[in-house]
């Protein structure tokens, strides 16, 4: 078992954000994490990297409990936000420091980043600008990028797609399938590209108000379920209800 | 629309997240500028007393004119430094339709809001009034009046439009302020240069002719112009934020570091950090400043050997002190990243150590020119600064652990709050005591070497137990970094 949760709850200022009582995610899985905004995903994402303490639970990570251990930082590699970049250093600089910490030489390094040049397109290599001053894109591409040269066991991306170009978003569903298919790399990755999702994943998982209400594995129907779900191609309900709003206003 | 604009800005204040901290903050600032200003008030009412005192052999309305210049050259200088650009405002006004020329004479004539501008007046108008009035009538008065104001409005807008045009760093105002003192010198010293003439030959002239007031004035509007017309030709996004398109940013190594492992790496990444962003260059530079800290001391035998503890530990310690109080809030952007990282914490703060010892390593060799005062100066610098790589930097990152608060670094240091918490004030109290403790007390029985070779001790006891206290240190982390991490994600 790659990741076990049990009875993880946060809570903020009276409001549940993460109420999950029992998950657990196998070696080799390919997880997708979908919701709305504020459903809780980045914030489980944090719990199961130990940045945020939970109220209530714990997240086990290869049978050892995640939160004080620093063991699973040898098999996890993840990219949320920016914050997890240094942001003063060169793309370079930055992927060096993270090979140096796995024991890579800059050679090691160097080799593994050839593989990826055709992800950088020609924008993060040699282009003398430090990561604060790419875009955000770019500034994605050089996390998950990082997060490809630790070899992880566990690869965790919190909606990777919302920020880079379509090749970019084409070339990562790519890696992130090659990744999971041929390497065996358990992968949790959110987003809000349903169609992405249900092509890279082999399993989805639907939060609501901090809750996984579904759990379910991708078939050819999935992306017809979620879209459901999120209302899209319900256009003309829609239209209905904001005709009521507008009546109750008038009223 | 001036209103909404004014009305905006008083809401921006009153609600931004810290409004509770950067009102205590701003009463501190002002009780501190108003006692400058009285300062400087007190100042300009005895100028006539002042410049009789040095000038004895003159009249006083000569070295008056003279020193005018000399005033508002200093006065440029202050304001590239400490004057601040109003500018990021008027971001969200840009898409709406409001008139380019409103914004930008809002922006312009804004920028004379500043105390800068009231220094000069409060230095100079009670000797206009009390020395030039009676002898000179009131057109002369009156002439020098608007002449001063002119300079002063030309100085404001001089400042903003070269701090617009190019990024002042703490490098540039060292180096002109230390033209300009040498200016200064060798007015006053060597007779070289005189600025006081090239004052006089103004100054002096508006006695005879008050119509030159005029030739300020027309000046001051042309530099109001001048910043007009910029402002309007780069009211674009790209112009209005901090990083303009820069220079080619090249890679680099610290080989010495590297052979440390990776604790080597952290700390080259914490050097590149320093020298990389804008605040933590200006602690940096505000500690070579910090170099001349004993030459207002050691000149004068009247100081006792007590200052020179002070000093050099000042002098020795002062980026331990500078830099340490903000950690890790340096860090705060990229947190997370190092949390999830395959990072010891114990090489996380072995690094930190790294880093103390080697700038306090130099740092210590540029105070050794203070063995000019004898050896024993640069002896105490010494002990000093086994005490700061002993026990300071332990103490430091202690409270490192109990700060929480996020740092912005691309802005200057100087007048800058953001960080500044109760944390910044307990830790100032130990480290600036704890030597005294064990020193003061042999001082006083006239045994001030037994108190330094005890300060000595203590220092290297904290150097050889330093294993024992990253254990501590990490141990204390581990009950502290959610409140850390979930500080440093607060903007």
């Amino acid at each position: 078992m790659m990741i076990e949760i049990k009875n993880l709850k946060k809570i903020y200022s009276g409001v549940t954000v993460v109420n999950v009582p029992q998950l657990s995610i196998s070696k080799g899985e390919s997880v997708g994490l979908v919701g709305n905004n504020g459903a809780g995903k980045t914030t489980l994402f944090r719990m199961i990297l130990d940045l945020i303490r939970p109220d209530t639970g714990e997240v086990l990570s290869n049978g050892e409990v995640a939160a004080g251990n620093e063991n699973w930082k040898t098999y996890t590699a993840s990219y949320l936000d920016e914050g997890f970049l240094i942001d003063y250093l060169t793309p370079e600089e930055y992927l060096y420091f993270i090979g140096g910490l796995h024991q890579q030489s800059k050679a090691t390094v160097d080799e593994a980043l050839l593989k990826l040049a055709d992800f950088f397109n020609d924008e993060i290599l040699k282009k003398g600008k430090y990561i604060r001053d790419l875009s955000k894109g770019n500034q994605c591409k050089v996390g998950v990028a990082s997060c490809m040269l630790q070899n992880p066991q566990l690869l965790m991306l919190d909606e990777p797609f919302a920020n880079i170009d379509p090749s970019t978003q084409f070339r990562l569903k790519n890696m992130l399938k090659e990744a999971n298919k041929t390497k065996g790399v358990t992968t949790i990755v959110s987003s809000h590209d349903l169609n992405h999702i249900t092509d890279v994943c082999d399993r989805i998982l639907l939060m609501e108000k901090g809750m996984i209400i579904k759990d379910i594995a991708t078939n050819s129907s999935t992306l017809k379920e979620l879209e459901n779900y999120f209302g899209v191609g319900q256009v003309f309900e829609e239209q209905v209800v904001m005709d009521k709003v507008d009546e109750e206003e008038n009223h | 629309m001036v209103f909404s604009f004014i009305s905006h800005e008083l809401k921006a204040f009153w609600r931004s997240k810290n409004t509770g901290k950067s009102i205590a903050i701003r009463v501190v600032m002002g009780i501190l500028i108003l006692y400058l200003l009285l300062n400087v008030l007190v100042a300009g009412f005895f100028l006539d007393k002042i410049l009789e005192h040095a000038f004895p052999n003159e009249e006083l309305i000569i070295p008056f004119c003279g020193i005018i210049l000399i005033y508002f050259l200093f006065d440029l200088l202050m304001r590239l430094q400490f004057q601040e650009l109003p500018t990021l405002r008027v971001q969200p006004y840009l898409h709406l339709p409001i008139k380019r020329n409103f914004l930008v004479r809002y922006l312009a004539l804004t920028a004379t809001l500043s105390v800068f501008n009231l220094w000069p007046f409060v230095l100079f108008l009670p000797f206009i009034f009390k020395v030039l009035a009676p002898d000179s009538g009131t057109v002369v008065t009156l002439a020098f009046i608007i002449a001063i104001a002119g300079f002063t409005v030309f100085n404001n807008y001089l400042a903003l439009y070269l701090k617009r045009r190019s990024n002042i760093n703490g490098w540039v105002f060292l180096v002109s302020a230390a033209v300009l003192i040498l200016a200064i010198a060798s007015d006053f010293l060597w007779h070289i240069i005189s600025l006081q003439n090239i004052s006089y030959a103004f100054f002096g002239r508006l006695l005879i002719m008050p119509a030159l007031a005029f030739l300020p004035v027309i000046i001051a509007v042309g530099m109001y112009y001048l910043n007009f017309i910029y402002l309007k030709q780069n009211l674009y996004l790209e112009d209005l934020t901090a990083h303009k398109a820069s220079s080619y940013k090249s890679s680099t190594d610290i080989p010495f570091l590297s052979r440390f492992g990776s604790v080597g790496d952290l700390a080259a990444n914490e050097i590149k950090l320093v020298l990389r962003n804008k605040r933590s260059r200006s602690a940096l530079v505000m500690g070579l400043f910090f170099m001349f800290y004993g030459l207002i001391f050691y000149p004068n035998p009247h100081y006792g050997e007590g200052y020179k503890v002070f000093v050099g530990m000042f002098m020795t310690g002062i980026f331990i002190i500078n830099y340490g109080q903000f950690m890790f809030g340096w860090q705060a952007t990229h947190f997370d990243g190092l949390l999830v990282s395959k990072i010891n914490f114990s090489d996380f703060i072995k690094a930190k150590y790294l880093l103390f010892t080697g700038i306090s390593t130099v740092f210590f060799i540029l105070t050794t020119p203070y063995v000019y005062f004898g050896w024993r100066v640069v002896m105490i610098h010494f002990v000093m600064y086994v005490w700061n790589i002993g026990v300071n930097t332990t103490m430091v990152l202690y409270f490192a652990n109990r700060n929480f608060k996020r740092l912005d670094l691309s802005k200057g240091a100087a007048f800058n709050w953001e960080g500044v918490g109760a944390t910044q004030w307990i830790l100032s109290l130990p480290l600036i005591i704890t030597p005294f403790i064990i020193y003061g007390p042999f001082a006083l029985l006239k045994h001030a070497d037994i108190g330094l070779a005890l300060v000595a001790l203590v220092g290297i006891t904290g150097i050889l137990t330093r294993n024992y206290w990253i254990k501590v240190l990490e141990a204390d982390y581990y009950t502290k970094r959610y409140q850390i991490a979930e500080g440093f994600r607060n903007k």
